[in-house]
């Protein structure tokens, strides 16, 4: 299955592995997410992540094959993290392999802008102030609509 | 309804579950489904809504997402015997 979900760490090396794997890929692009130590004006410790397991894991699959089929993927693959996180641990990997890097590199984008608004996932930021759950942001709802527009191709 | 009871599964995420206390249950909707055999949405967030001003408040704010079946819907969506429906706010993964 080209989605996981997980609460351990990302291994980069290994996502990498088991997405080109021993196919003679063109173009490949990844993306990876990482906790910051900061929201806005605050100082953040440490992030919650809730999700909602299986429309997640349904979200993401849709979303990957539609990726797929708009840019010609020959493989993709998401991988999201749930539970607690320190600062600098890795929240999302996505990755693509297509002819060209063009096609690559917008498939991850269009996946990273899609999961940010569709996927199931609230995050809860910890720090000196206390716990806050993170609001959406319009930027993110925007980044989302243009792919549905003809702007982005 | 004739007879017997109709329910489905309510999830609750983030800060509504939170804001209610409860992160999932069974829910019968037979008494909303007398008059009609559909109920929508939008009559089970009435039902729900008779809990309390916290659940009306909590379950009518203005950007509460629902989701039948793991597919985000409108309040017309129509509901029946064993759906799983979620409310909770905008998602903020990635």
């Amino acid at each position: 299955m080209p989605v996981a979900l997980q609460a351990e760490a990302i291994d980069i090396a290994t996502e990498y592995a088991r997405l080109v794997g021993d196919k003679p890929g063109a173009a490949v692009a990844t993306f990876t997410g990482y906790v910051r130590d900061h929201s806005d004006q605050h100082v953040v410790t440490e992030l919650e992540l809730e999700h909602y397991p299986e429309m997640a894991l349904k979200i993401l699959e849709d979303l990957g094959q539609s990726a797929a089929e708009r840019f010609g993927l020959s493989d993709w693959r998401i991988v999201h993290r749930f539970g607690r996180l320190a600062v600098s641990e890795t929240i999302v990997w996505v990755g693509a392999v297509a002819d060209h890097r063009g096609e690559a590199i917008s498939a991850c984008e269009l996946m990273m802008d899609t999961l940010k608004t569709d996927a199931p996932f609230w995050k809860r930021e910890q720090g000196p102030g206390g716990e806050q759950w993170v609001a959406s942001r319009d930027s993110d709802a925007q980044r989302r609509a243009r792919w549905q527009s003809e702007e982005v191709q | 309804m004739v007879s017997g009871s109709v329910c489905i599964r309510i999830k609750l995420f983030s800060t509504l579950r939170e804001a209610l206390g409860e992160s999932e249950f069974q829910l019968n909707i037979s008494e909303v489904s007398e008059s009609s055999a559909e109920v929508d949405v939008a009559a089970v967030k009435r039902l729900l809504s008779q809990r309390g001003a916290h659940w009306k408040e909590a379950l009518n704010q203005p950007n509460l997402v629902h989701a039948l079946n793991h597919k985000v819907v409108f309040t017309d969506a129509l509901v029946s015997e064993g759906d799983e429906l979620a409310f909770f706010p905008p998602m903020t993964g990635g």
